[in-house]
């Protein structure tokens, strides 16, 4: 009884604060807070830092482009990538997705038909100024919701003095050339490792695709999401030889990439996969290295490599913000700014006018030679989110598993989501 | 004076209010006392508490977009969860092992820094900063300190001739969730530490003496007068250590995150590895709602077997 | 009483009572090994932050440089200067920032805790133990799975990315550690002074704030520290809520100085230096009340 009366008046008290704060009142208080009044129309646009010059960045573009616009302003923020997905998701929870996000993957949201498609916020121009491939990979049944905004791939890195003390002579373009040349450097016993195989959480899915496109896998098939196949096994299996063989820095499962990359550029790790950005690191902390950059080797030799593409996307909130955000986007991807993003993010351009434009062309020739072999992440697949968290946190197994055991639990994984 | 040192402070001291002995009477004069505590939480936690709860029953696309409802689906896909028991058990050890450790030697700790010496401020200045620091950063510096390759605390360990090669605490399962546990204590010190020396205070000098005088040795004074007038402080530290160390999450996910698999995985680093990683909000909402129901749990049987709050 | 006598030898420096009286060089000879004894103990305790405070001076190569250095080849005590004004995050902000919303939310924890602690400690009424429990309950909650209903709630308010919505968050979610520490201090105090007290016509506040209060002061303190740590350094909510820069706390600032593909560890490890010393300084001021608590009380 005394409980009962107790809890009565809890829940009393529940109740008028609820009532106070209006819970799942729909009323349209969401922007009402910052500036809306005349005619002004203000943009979230929410972006992921790339790198300590990002915030800058934004913060220039969004300078230029309200002096062009007194009408329109742009609210940024700015979040690390480690918690840009859990920002966005609480978000989009709420109901209160930004205007403009800028992110890897567009198709979740797109599914869940939250965007705009790309013909609607951007000028035909700009529209077709993406190059065609990136276009294609930006779609989902056919629309086209996500706008390519910057590019990588991934090539070998190789550290030319330790290969050349091994005996090594030519970077190796083939597995079998990879496994000799790494364990030829591991077996130097001057601490030097062979190859750099980050399978840590941060990017395994990264490493993994590297290794099974290199072999002819692919991660889908139609549909469906194809993990555990032949290719894909044989793939991972030589992974396996290569940790086995000690051809591989230790412990490899739970390495994550951007450390191991720390660790190649001060010449402890002789050949790793690296990006663009990669190129830059070894300028700032490690100028003496005398490395070279060479296609990622594959099983036959045949060039393949690994094409990520980032995504710019509006969110369907308002209709009456349709025109400010293209006034907006059109403002990113005109020639110049666009061009000064890319650049001084050190990425490729996605648009043809940014190819040819770009400062970079030489400095990136390695990257944009490989760049029409790229495969990419089978990201408007519904299911790859779910298959790309399994292999993150699930690939690096193999250090101690069966490989054949550890694909099939991400592929149970992926068929699970 | 010596009525203080004959009353045995943990007495039972609970009777009711002066004036109108009806149940709402009693209930009215207790609310403006309890009131603002109940507006408090009734405002800010109940609804997300509930919106969690409510989840647990929802499909919930990837970015949280609500499909409809799920009945149990989502519960049930937690039960057909292959690692579900290793993870259980990591928790039990996870909660024990840290809570009996760092309460050991936070009672060793309050009794020795309850006693004057030279520098004592400054001991207990210094045993302040884990408490002070983020556990995120303490973490973050230990991990980085045992890196296999830049790491100072694996290459001092190399240099004194303890190790041949930095070794991977951090990079397989079993050493680098001993070393969670070890920094979780570490950082559950200071606050427990506190608390008991804080609770050592309250007992007046008088009763230690008078025990001291009926020539019991000092531990026979520790367990037999000291321990039991600590009880309160204790209780009171031992219950927020275990609902901490349960729902502790950066210290895990900081050293044991790049490892694969679910060997170092508790039920709270779980529920991030479902949002994250298997983007299934909704079944970490359902084991969000067993999380607690757990910890509920535990408290509730500790309540019961340890009454803290002397209440019968 | 004497059967049960054990020898002091279990572990003299740790559990020996206060009050035996051994001669006094012995004596003498004890505070030095205490002294030593705490030396080691708090080398143990601050050695992280000494790697951390190294650390803060290395240059943004050599902090990851393979293999490490102890000490900086160069130190770069400018760090200290250049974090203040970094493209990343507008940090003085950040640190107003958490300092606003510590401050007024222990303020408020305190305001609010205090009474209830009080009152439970000393009236036996119906729900007692209920209102205990409740108040517990709150705190079993994962903080970070309770984000997302905790930012729909704020935007429904209209508060959403404001420092009022942060102090009413942390200070919900800190009370009932608060209350529970209070309450097993305020149940501790023998209630024949408070009765003393009444019988001199004192109300039941005057009560409370004379006699009781400054007998309960270490575990008000303890409260204190308790709650404004959690403040300090809490990051599940604030990274969701407060979305505009200047607003966000040191704790939410900190990620911004981790990269995709590299990070200024430097400045991470100077900003957590620099967040650590407030609280020391905090609890430094009032770290006297801790020690002073009882005699304050017995002092009439």
């Amino acid at each position: 009884m005394r409980r009962l009366v107790s809890l009565a008046a809890a829940s009393v008290a529940m109740g008028l604060t609820l009532t106070a704060c209006g819970f799942g009142g729909d009323d349209d208080g969401g922007d009402g807070g910052d500036g809306g009044e005349g005619g002004s129309t203000s943009l979230d646009l929410l972006v992921p830092q790339y790198s300590d010059g990002t915030t800058a960045l934004w913060e220039e573009i969004i300078a230029s482009f309200e002096e062009d616009n007194p009408d329109i302003t742009v609210n940024l923020e700015v979040q690390s990538w480690d918690n840009i997905n859990d920002v966005i998701r609480t978000k989009v929870q709420a109901g209160e997705a930004p205007d403009i996000l800028n992110i890897d993957a567009f198709s979740g949201f797109a599914k869940d038909d939250l965007l705009y498609p790309a013909e609607d916020v951007v000028s035909s121009e700009t529209m077709d100024d993406f190059q065609e491939s990136f276009i294609e990979n930006a779609s989902l049944d056919g629309t086209v919701y996500g706008l390519p905004m910057i590019a990588s791939a991934r090539a070998l890195f190789y550290n030319q003095d330790v290969l050349t003390q091994a005996g090594i002579t030519e970077p190796p373009a083939t597995w079998d050339d990879l496994l000799a040349a790494a364990t030829a450097v591991s077996e130097l016993g001057t601490g030097v490792f062979g190859y750099g195989m980050p399978l840590g959480s941060e990017e395994a899915q990264a490493e993994t695709s590297i290794w099974t496109f290199g072999g002819g896998g692919s991660w889908t098939a139609g549909d469906t999401i194809t993990v555990d196949t032949p290719e894909n096994l044989a793939a991972v299996e030589f992974m396996k030889t290569m940790i086995d063989a000690g051809a591989t820095q230790p412990d490899p499962g739970a390495t994550d990439r951007t450390p191991m990359l720390d660790v190649f550029v001060q010449g402890q790790i002789a050949m790793a996969v690296g990006l663009p950005p990669t190129i830059g690191q070894i300028e700032e902390r490690n100028p003496e290295l005398n490395y070279g950059i060479a296609p990622v080797p594959t099983q036959d030799g045949s060039p393949v490599t690994l094409g990520v593409a980032d995504h710019l996307m509006a969110f369907r909130n308002d209709d009456d913000k349709q025109e400010a955000i293209r006034a907006f986007l059109d403002h990113f991807f005109s020639t110049d700014v666009y061009l000064s993003f890319v650049d001084t993010e050190g990425f490729l351009p996605t648009t043809m006018s940014g190819a040819e434009g770009t400062a970079n062309a030489e400095r990136f020739a390695d990257f944009l030679e490989v760049l029409p072999e790229a495969q990419f992440y089978p990201s408007t697949n519904e299911a790859w989110a779910a298959t790309q968290g399994a292999l993150q946190s699930l690939v690096g197994q193999i250090q101690t598993q069966d490989a054949a055991s550890v694909l099939q639990q991400i592929q149970a994984s992926a068929d699970n989501a | 004076m010596t009525t203080q040192t004959e009353t045995r402070p943990v007495r039972r001291h609970s009777r009711r209010p002066r004036g109108g002995s009806s149940r709402w009477g009693t209930l009215g004069r207790a609310l403006p006392w309890l009131g603002p505590t109940l507006v408090l939480i009734a405002g800010v936690v109940f609804f997300p508490a509930g919106y969690m709860a409510w989840t647990s029953f929802r499909d919930l696309s990837q970015f949280g977009v609500d499909n409809g409802p799920a009945g149990l689906d989502n519960y049930t896909r937690l039960l057909e969860f292959t690692a579900l028991s290793r993870v259980l058990t990591n928790t039990v050890v996870w909660v024990v092992g840290v809570v009996v450790v760092t309460v050991l030697i936070s009672l060793g700790l309050a009794q020795f820094l309850d006693k004057a010496f030279p520098g004592r401020r400054l001991v207990r200045l210094a045993i302040i900063i884990p408490w002070a620091a983020s556990v995120v950063m303490t973490t973050t510096v230990v991990y980085y300190g045992l890196d296999p390759f830049y790491g100072i605390i694996n290459a001092f360990f190399v240099d004194i001739g303890l190790l041949d090669r930095p070794y991977g605490f951090t990079r397989n399962a079993v050493p680098a969730f001993l070393t969670a546990m070890g920094i979780a204590v570490f950082v559950s010190l200071p606050f427990t530490t506190y608390t008991l020396l804080a609770g050592l205070q309250t007992i007046p000098t008088d009763v230690r003496e008078a025990a001291q005088m009926d020539g019991a040795g000092s531990w026979a004074t520790y367990r037999r007068i000291i321990l039991p007038l600590l009880r309160p402080a204790l209780a009171v530290a031992t219950i927020i250590n275990i609902i901490n160390v349960f729902n502790s999450l950066p210290i895990l996910q900081v050293i044991t995150g790049s490892i694969p698999g679910y060997n170092a995985d508790t039920t709270t680093t779980l529920i991030f590895k479902f949002i994250r990683a298997d983007r299934q909000i909704d079944t970490a909402s359902a084991l969000s709602v067993v999380n607690f129901l757990i910890v509920l749990a535990v408290i509730l049987v500790y309540l019961r077997v340890v009454r803290p709050m002397r209440e019968d | 009483m004497a059967a049960t006598t054990t020898s002091p030898s279990a572990d003299p420096a740790v559990l020996q009572v206060d009050g035996g009286r051994p001669a006094r060089g012995s004596r003498g000879r004890r505070r030095v090994l205490m002294a030593v004894a705490g030396g080691v103990i708090a080398l143990v305790f601050v050695l992280p932050y000494l790697v951390m405070l190294i650390g803060s001076f290395k240059s943004r190569a050599e902090i990851l440089q393979v293999p490490p250095t102890y000490l900086p080849q160069e130190w770069l005590p400018s760090n200290y200067v250049d974090m203040w004004s970094t493209p990343e995050t507008p940090l003085p902000y950040n640190l107003v920032s958490t300092i606003v919303i510590s401050v007024c939310a222990t303020l408020l924890v305190l305001a609010v805790a205090a009474p209830a602690a009080y009152y439970t400690a000393r009236f036996r009424f119906p729900g007692r133990l209920v209102f205990l429990l409740l108040v517990l309950v709150t705190q079993m909650l994962q903080p970070t799975v309770l984000a997302a209903g905790l930012f729909r709630q704020f935007v429904t308010l209209g508060i959403n990315d404001t420092w009022l919505a942060m102090i009413l968050v942390n200070s919900a979610f800190n009370l009932s550690f608060a209350v529970w520490i209070m309450h097993s201090f305020f149940a501790a105090i023998p209630r024949e002074l408070d009765e003393a007290a009444a019988l001199d016509g004192a109300s039941r506040l005057q009560i409370l704030r004379r006699v009781t209060m400054p007998l309960v002061w270490p575990g008000v303190v303890t409260a204190i520290i308790f709650t404004f740590v959690a403040c300090w350094n809490e990051f599940a909510a604030s990274l969701v809520i407060l979305t505009t820069a200047e607003n966000q706390p040191l704790s939410v600032a900190l990620t911004k100085f981790v990269g995709q593909y590299e990070s200024a560890w430097q400045y991470v490890f100077g900003v957590s230096i620099v967040g650590i010393v407030p609280v020391v300084i905090l609890f430094a001021l009032i770290e006297k009340r801790l020690v002073a608590g009882l005699t304050a009380g017995a002092v009439k």
